[in-house]
This record gives structure tokens, C-alpha cells and sequence, in this order.
């Protein structure tokens, strides 16, 4: 069919030419025969032979749009407060829409991303080098890789060292994963140990973009590494969510545990190589039984978030969040098309003798309902445009936005076909949302007199009632996003965050290998740090939380019963004051002291940890393995828990290791300093001291609370993200309230002069228009009330505990909010109503 | 006025003379035009303004397909010429002619009640 018009458009030209040589003919041949047919109008044949080819039809549109757009340039203020509404509806949408695909539907930079997977050992994310050999002469992955992007490194410029992310990948990173290189190369196997791959970023900042860097040597941790390659702009790491490393150099950390990425066998999907994987875990138990367990199973996942988005549970809450995001964005829109609507149901009435007089002489239904409907599609079109123009400034001022992340994020929100696809979508569903009930209205009115004005009060009092409602659902999320934020303002995070410094020290790795290096340098730090006045107490620690978390799932086997126990816990290792600068309380048993060196291997759990895991047993004393070497562990002291990761999270099971037992496999040291000054002021102070300990280690000193202001992240994005949605949403249904109040009240103007010329008061007058709004705002709220409680309901998912998805004071303060907005855009219409002297109303009529 | 005179087509009947008048051979639009003024004694008449249009639309139905030729005055003419699906109409359009001339015929013949 549309072939078939699209032929016919192509030959109209030609068809013109033939119907034209063939009346001439025609004529010739009369002539001859001297034929007393009288000859015909010719452009009427024309016409005639055209319509068949469906010509008028495309001529009719073309008609159509000159003609709304000269009506449109009659009405400024309708085309303003139109654009402005969709532009900011769609635009609001597009931006979200581009975000979602950010962070769902890319995948990450290596080549054909759907037959690359990441292999975990258990519950682990990172894996023992030793395994990754043995995942790749396994024979059961086409190849395996490995990559650790928890690395940094010391960059020296020549004239002060800086820290850099590192990520350490192994030799065979580039030629498995295909991993793209915009300057220069990736290495190979043959490669030095000596090279670096840069990001765009780091390339841009840090070395000026320096187009003749390929060959050139950088100092790195001291040694000199050459430039091999650097990577594309919009480079996205295998880890994901924006996550973007400086420098990717090839592993520099002797035994460095690793994440493990496997192409797989052609043909071969996720699902049969996870159907596979059991029986290799036992192949490899049983030649290896140091480095394997029978119940931490290999398993594979997808790389490709898509794909990720139907198997793990994480990326299918974020997706959910993008779900909500997009649902509430929409309903902007609809708030927007609303308002539209409202304008242009305004419009019809005042069109509607042009209506008239065109249906009296003839046009038929559908091809009024077609200009009706043109002049909608206009000015949509020409408020996505706008839209897009506004999301592309928006988008823009988030990838500029740097979050407040101990690791660099660097989004790549890109214009491509999806985005402006969408736009496009939404352009056409604003057109028809917002102009087909009035198009249709107005057509009907136009043909039965009678019904008039019945019909266009009663549309218009859905129209308000359905705004209302939908900015209702809008608004409870905001407040329930901004309730959210002000409880995990307000809660406390297990330790004190107002008087304690954090400082963040990176060791140079091979100045310091292991423990046995470290260690000294730990105490070194921690003598200068209890020296400097107003320091009461300094401690050392592996992690920081909030900054980062290491995770373990094993299985716990408990001394004497035997008895076994699957755990998951947050870990970390820390020094003998740990407990007492962090102001962690001490529920039982004693702290961490110097003796506890190694000697007989001791822990400290949290409240968590026995709840979850010790069974109702009398957790002092209690002694379990749960490492390979299945030496016994002995729990010494019980502590309350801390948060973990997001203030929001639930209470996690945690364990602490005496940082003189275990061997520290990553240089990179916590420190915690607590301070009976403001800690703002000791900031240099220790910055020098740790600087005296050891000066070319890399060094982060901030105040705890702005090092972990990472923990706020969640509801700060949620709340910033959700509360601008509502307020755009609020202003668009004052514009929109505003307009069709404005409008029902002028309609009723004559009404109101003959009830005030008769002596009605002007509270009178006032109760009659309050009230018909009121039945309408209530109805719109009872509406509005009952869908906010279905759809707020998967945000409990977001929030923090104890704040539940339905929490009335959210609900009660949009209601409020509500009400007010409301009550502000009829005060105006109503004032000009009141003040209408009656005669002068009559005399009008 | 003499127009009186001059039977005007009854709508659907033009569409069945031209696929007669084309089911010999191709013929161009003015000798269809003759054809349907000479077969009927010269009594009908059909106009360019209902021929054209009607030859068009056939042959966007697919019931005639065209093509350029050269007269017999050696001039560039389009000849239409029947296709399987004229045939076809021609039959079912020549049997619901022949009911409604037979009814026609009927009513005429008999006198009202």
C-alpha cells in the first residue's frame, strides 16, 4: 500500500504528461472526423483522473500545515505556553530516556559483548591468578582474561606525584576482548611489563592531549612506563556503571586477585556453558583441592547489561529504578499534553462558527479532523524539538557533574538513533494525547447545537480532574524520594562521622610487598599521627566503609560441633585503637590488642554476624575456619555493626581481623584519626605527618564526613533526580490549572453578572465556583490517591528501612502542596470574576 | 434543451461499454469513445470528463492495462487493452446488467396498482 502511493507520487509527473498528450489526441482525432462532441473542461478530467491516484490527499496535508501555521501565528500566547509545556515534557523524558540508555542498554568496550562473560569462583568477584590458568586450560572458554580495577598508581609529572586508578589487566586483555584502542594499540603477550594504555581523560588532563604520547615513557609508581595506546572517549569499563579507570597497565601486583571475563566457544550461550560449569568445578576440586570448594561453584554471567538485566539481581533494581524514573517522566508529559489539551479545547470554542460554516459547505468530518489534528502535530513536533534541544543541556550538565565517588565515573550520554527516535515517539504521542479529545469535541459540538456547552464543561472538569490526579502521583514520589533523603541525613552510619579524619595512604607496590614492610609503616604513621596536638586517637584499617567494601561468602565450619554454616560478611582488618577512634561500640568481650599478631588467629564480629550466623551459641570464644587453610578462628569481641556501603542498606554481617595477623596483599592503607579540635583544622597537620612516614606514597586526607559522602549518593541522585521531576511537574500543572480555570470562570462570567445583578454577594458568587472546583480537585485526589498507592509501591525497593512506600506524611505533604498550587491558580480567575460589574457584562451579550 | 434526448449512463454501465468495447483488441480513448457512439446507433455519447477518469481508474484496478502506440494517422496514442480480471467483470457486470434491464423491462410493462 505504501509502495503502491509512493509509485504513484513518483509518476505523477508522467501521469500529468500522458493524460495530456491523450486529450490532445483525442481532440486531433474529433477534429478530423469533424466529431461534434463538444470538448470538455480538461483541468476538470484532470482533477477527476488525479483524485483516483490519491494525489489531493498529500496535496490536502500539505494544504493543511500552511494553514495551522498561519492560524498559529495568530496566537502567540497559545504557541508559547504550548511549546513551553511540551518542550519541557519531552524534554524532561528524552533526558531520562538517554540516562536509562546509558546505564541498560550499553555495553561495554570490547568487540561483540554478548559472547563475552565474567566468571566468579562462589559468591567472589575476584579470583586467585592461579585459577584464571586454570579457567584457560580448561578447554571449556575460547579464552579467559583477567582485570583488577581496584588498583592505583603513584603518577609522577615531574614536578608532584599524584594518585591515578589503575587498572591491571593481563597480557592478554587486548587480544581476548578486542578492547578498542583509539591511538596507538593495546599490548600483547610479547610486550614489556613497562607499557600503559591511557584513558581520553587522563591523555586530556594530565598529559595535555599530547598528540606524540604514543612511544613516549611515563613515570609511574617510580619506574618508567611507555604509552602504547589510548583509549576512545566514550570507552565504557567491563565493571560498568560509568566506571572509568586513568591508566590500564598490565598486571603490577604479584598475585594480584583478579576479575576473570571468558569469551566463549562460538555457538556456545551463557546458559550451556553455566550448565558446564558444575562439572569443571569438581574437575578442578579434585586436582587442585588448596585452591577450589566444593560449594564455591563457578558460575558465569553476561557482560552485556541487557543481558545482565534478565539474570542478576542488581542490575535489575537499577533497571527497576529506570523503570520508575521513565514512568514518572511520562507522567510529566501527560501533565504537559493535559495542559495542551486544555488550550486547545479553549481554542476550539472560539473556532467554533469557523467549524461551523466549513461543515455547513461541505468539508467532511474526517478532513477537519485532519486539520485539527495538524495543527497539534505541529506544535508537538516543534516542542520535541525543543525538548530535545533542553535534554541535550541537561544531559550535558550531568556528565559535567562530578560525583562524589572515591572512584572516577565519567558518563557518555550520547545523541544517537535511540534518542532521537524517542523524541520523535513522544512528539507523535503528544500530538495525538493532546489533540484528538479536543479536535473530536469541538467536530461534535460544531454538528449539535444543543449539546454544547453540557459537553465542554463536563470535558473540561475531567481535564482538571485528570491533572490533578496525575500530578498527585508525581509528587508523592518526590516527597517520598525527599523524605528519603532527609532520613539517611539523619541517620547514623555506626561510627562517628563529626570528629574524625580520614586519610587514605597509596604505597608504592614493590616497595612494600606484604605485610612484612607494611606493618612498620603503619606503626610509623600511627606514632607521628597520636603525636600532633589535639589528636586523642589514630588507628589503621584495610577498608573504609563507605569508600570500599570487601566481601566474603564461604562457608563457616564451627570448632567442636562441626556444625556448618554458609556466611556472607563484610571484612576488614584493622589496628588495636580501631575501635575506639571510630567510637564503634563494644558490646562484649575485649578489642583488638598488640598480642594479637598472628599467633592464634582472632576475630571481631558484629551484632549481625551472630544473629545471622552462631545459631543462639555463645559467641565468645567460639572458634571457626572459613579460609582454605582451615585454620581455626576464634571470635574475641562483639561489636554493633556499621553501615556498610549505602546508608539505606539493611544491617550486615561483619568481621574484623587484627591487622598484625593477616598479610596485607594491597598497599593501600585507611587511616582514622580522631581529633577534640575541629577535625577541619588537623587536615594539613596530618597530611604532613603522613607525608614524614613515607613520602612518595600517594595521599588522600579529607574529613570523615566528606570522605563518605559517597553513602548519600543513592537518595541524594534519587531525591535530586525525582524532586526536580516534581517541581517541573508542579509548574506545569499550575500553568495548566491556571488556564482551564481561568477559561471556566470567564465562561461563566455572564452567569455570575446576572447572579450579582439580582444581589448575590460576592462570597456568594465566590462559594458556587469554590465549590464546583473543589468536587473536581477531591475527585481528582481520590483518583490520584489510590494509583500513588499501586505505583509507589515498588519504590520501597529504594528506600531507606522504615520508611514504607505509602509513608503518610509524604502523601500529606503532596497533598498539601497540592491544594495550595491549586487554590493559588484559582484565586486569580476568581478575582476577575468578582470584579465584573454586572451591567457591563449584560451589555456585552 | 436536446439533451433530453440523450440517455445518460446509468452509473457502472460506462465501466462494462468500455470493457465490451476493448474485449476485440487494444483500442486507444478515442475510438473507445466511437466504438460505444457507433455500436449503440449513436445514441450514447460518452464525454471525455467520464471517459478518461473511468479508463484510469480500470486500469488502476488492474482490469485494463495500458500502453503507448501509433495510431492508424501514425500518431503516439496509449492503447488500453482487457486484462483476465476485465473478462471477469465483464461477466459478472453483463449478468447484473441483464437482471436489472429484465426488472427494469418488468416494472415498465406492467401497470401500477
Amino acid at each position: 500500500m505504501i509502495y503502491r502511493t509512493l509509485l504513484k507520487m513518483w509518476r505523477r509527473r508522467r501521469l500529468a504528461r500522458d493524460l495530456e498528450t491523450e486529450l490532445a489526441f483525442h481532440k486531433e482525432m474529433a477534429a478530423a472526423a469533424n466529431n461534434p462532441i463538444p470538448f470538455g473542461n480538461a483541468a476538470v478530467i484532470k482533477e477527476h483522473a488525479f483524485d483516483l491516484w490519491r494525489f489531493n490527499a498529500a496535496e490536502n496535508l500539505w494544504r493543511d500545515m500552511v494553514y495551522s501555521l498561519r492560524t498559529l501565528r495568530q496566537s502567540p500566547g497559545f504557541v508559547l505556553t504550548a511549546l513551553l509545556s511540551l518542550g519541557l515534557g519531552i524534554g524532561v523524558n528524552t533526558a531520562m530516556f538517554s540516562l536509562a540508555v546509558e546505564f541498560l542498554l550499553s555495553d561495554p568496550s570490547v568487540r561483540d559483548a554478548k559472547t563475552v562473560v565474567y566468571v566468579r569462583q562462589g559468591g567472589n568477584s575476584h579470583v586467585l591468578p592461579a585459577t584464571l590458568d586454570d579457567l584457560r586450560r580448561s578447554g571449556l572458554f575460547a579464552d579467559v582474561a583477567g582485570e583488577n580495577d581496584e588498583g592505583f598508581i603513584n603518577f609522577d609529572n615531574g614536578l608532584a606525584t599524584q594518585r591515578a586508578f589503575a587498572t591491571q589487566a593481563t597480557k592478554n586483555f587486548f587480544s581476548v576482548l578486542d578492547v578498542p584502542v583509539r591511538l596507538g594499540r593495546g599490548w600483547t603477550e610479547n610486550d614489556p611489563d613497562e607499557v600503559a594504555v591511557l584513558s581520553a581523560h587522563f591523555w586530556r588532563t594530565r598529559l595535555a592531549g599530547d598528540p606524540a604520547i604514543l612511544g613516549k615513557a611515563i613515570r609511574l609508581d617510580g619506574r618508567a612506563y611507555t604509552v602504547l595506546g589510548v583509549l576512545p572517549e566514550n570507552y565504557r569499563s567491563l565493571v560498568g556503571y560509568g566506571f572509568s579507570p586513568d591508566i590500564l597497565v598490565p598486571t603490577y601486583i604479584e598475585g594480584s586477585i583478579l576479575r576473570a571475563y571468558a569469551r566463549l566457544k562460538p555457538g556456545m550461550t551463557v546458559g550451556q556453558l553455566n550448565a558446564g560449569l558444575p562439572a569443571l568445578t569438581q574437575r578442578l576440586l579434585g586436582d587442585f583441592p588448596d585452591r577450589y570448594e566444593a560449594n564455591q561453584r563457578l558460575n558465569a554471567a553476561p557482560v552485556s547489561v541487557m543481558q545482565q538485566l534478565t539474570t542478576e539481581r542488581d542490575a535489575m533494581t537499577i533497571g527497576l529504578f529506570f523503570v520508575i524514573l521513565l514512568v514518572v517522566a511520562g507522567l510529566i508529559l501527560l501533565v504537559a499534553c493535559t495542559n495542551v489539551a486544555g488550550l486547545l479545547l479553549a481554542r476550539a470554542s472560539v473556532r467554533r462558527q469557523e467549524i461551523a460554516t466549513r461543515l455547513a459547505l461541505g468539508a467532511s468530518r474526517m478532513r477537519l479532523l485532519q486539520q485539527l489534528l495538524m495543527e497539534s502535530l505541529l506544535v508537538s513536533l516543534a516542542g520535541a524539538a525543543l525538548g530535545f534541544v533542553l535534554a541535550l543541556g541537561a544531559a550535558k550538565a550531568m556528565a559535567a557533574v562530578s560525583l562524589p565517588l572515591p572512584f572516577p565515573v565519567r558518563l557518555h550520554l550520547e545523541t544517537n538513533w535511540r534518542i532521537v527516535s524517542y523524541a520523535a515517539l513522544l512528539a507523535v504521542f503528544s500530538a495525538l494525547s493532546s489533540g484528538l479529545m479536543p479536535a473530536l469535541v469541538s467536530l461534535k459540538e460544531s454538528l449539535s447545537k444543543g449539546m454544547r456547552r453540557e459537553r465542554k464543561l463536563r470535558m473540561r472538569r475531567v481535564l482538571v480532574a485528570a491533572q490533578i490526579a496525575v500530578s498527585f502521583v508525581v509528587l508523592t514520589t518526590a516527597a517520598l524520594f525527599l523524605q528519603n533523603l532527609l532520613r539517611t541525613n539523619s541517620m547514623s552510619a555506626g561510627f562517628d562521622v563529626n570528629h574524625t579524619i580520614h586519610a587514605e595512604a597509596f604505597l608504592p607496590p614493590h616497595a612494600y610487598p606484604d605485610g612484612k614492610t607494611i606493618n612498620p609503616y603503619i606503626d610509623r604513621a600511627l606514632d607521628g599521627l597520636r603525636a600532633i596536638p589535639g589528636i586523642e586517637a589514630a588507628a589503621a584499617s584495610a577498608t573504609n566503609p563507605f569508600n570500599d567494601a570487601r566481601r566474603y561468602g564461604v562457608t563457616l565450619a564451627f570448632d567442636g560441633t562441626g556444625a556448618k554454616q554458609k556466611a556472607q560478611f563484610n571484612w576488614n582488618a584493622v589496628t588495636p585503637g580501631f575501635f575506639h577512634a571510630m567510637q564503634i561500640p563494644l558490646l562484649r568481650g575485649r578489642a583488638f590488642v598488640a598480642r594479637d599478631n598472628g599467633g592464634s588467629k582472632v576475630v571481631i564480629v558484629n551484632d549481625e554476624f551472630v544473629r545471622r550466623y552462631l545459631g543462639g551459641r555463645e559467641p565468645l570464644g567460639a572458634a571457626f575456619s572459613w579460609t582454605t587453610d582451615k585454620t581455626p578462628y576464634r571470635i574475641v569481641g562483639v561489636v554493633k555493626g556499621t553501615k556498610c556501603m549505602t546508608m539505606g542498606e539493611d544491617a550486615r554481617p561483619q568481621l574484623y581481623e587484627p591487622m598484625g595477623q593477616v598479610n596485607l596483599d594491597r598497599p593501600r592503607i585507611q587511616f582514622v584519626a580522631r581529633s577534640v579540635t575541629p577535625p577541619a583544622a588537623q587536615l594539613k597537620a596530618v597530611q604532613e605527618t603522613l607525608r614524614r612516614a613515607e613520602p612518595v606514597a600517594g595521599l588522600e586526607v579529607q574529613t570523615m564526613f566528606s570522605a563518605i559522602g559517597f553513602a548519600f549518593l543513592p537518595s541524594q541522585v534519587g531525591a535530586i533526580l525525582m524532586g526536580s521531576m516534581g517541581a517541573l511537574g508542579l509548574l506545569l500543572v499550575v500553568m495548566g490549572l491556571y488556564g482551564l480555570l481561568a477559561y471556566s470562570v470567564a465562561r461563566r462570567k455572564r452567569e455570575i453578572g446576572i447572579r450579582m445583578a439580582i444581589g448575590a454577594s460576592s462570597w456568594h458568587v465566590s462559594a458556587i465556583v469554590v465549590k464546583e472546583f473543589g468536587r473536581m480537585m477531591l475527585a481528582g485526589l481520590a483518583i490520584g490517591l489510590a494509583i500513588s498507592l499501586l505505583v509507589t509501591r515498588p519504590l520501597s525497593l529504594f528506600l531507606v528501612p522504615g520508611l514504607s512506600s505509602s509513608d503518610p506524611a509524604s502523601f500529606v505533604a503532596a497533598m498539601l502542596v497540592l491544594g495550595l498550587t491549586a487554590a493559588l491558580a484559582l484565586a486569580g480567575p476568581l478575582r476577575r470574576a468578582l470584579k465584573v460589574a454586572p451591567m457591563e457584562c449584560l451589555r456585552c451579550e | 434543451m436536446a439533451k433530453s434526448s440523450v440517455p445518460t449512463l446509468l452509473q457502472g454501465t460506462l465501466d462494462l461499454l468500455i470493457l465490451h468495447s476493448v474485449s476485440r483488441g487494444p483500442l486507444h480513448g478515442y475510438a473507445i469513445a466511437q466504438t460505444i457512439h457507433l455500436l449503440s446507433d449513436q445514441v450514447l455519447k460518452v464525454e471525455e470528463g467520464s471517459l478518461y477518469p473511468a479508463l484510469y481508474r480500470l486500469e488502476l484496478d488492474g482490469c485494463l492495462s495500458a500502453a503507448w502506440g501509433v495510431s492508424e494517422n501514425n500518431r503516439k496514442a496509449k492503447y488500453y487493452e482487457i486484462t483476465k480480471r476485465g473478462r471477469k467483470l465483464i461477466a459478472e457486470q453483463q449478468e447484473t446488467w441483464e437482471r436489472l434491464s429484465t426488472a427494469v423491462d418488468l416494472v415498465l410493462a406492467r401497470e401500477p396498482r
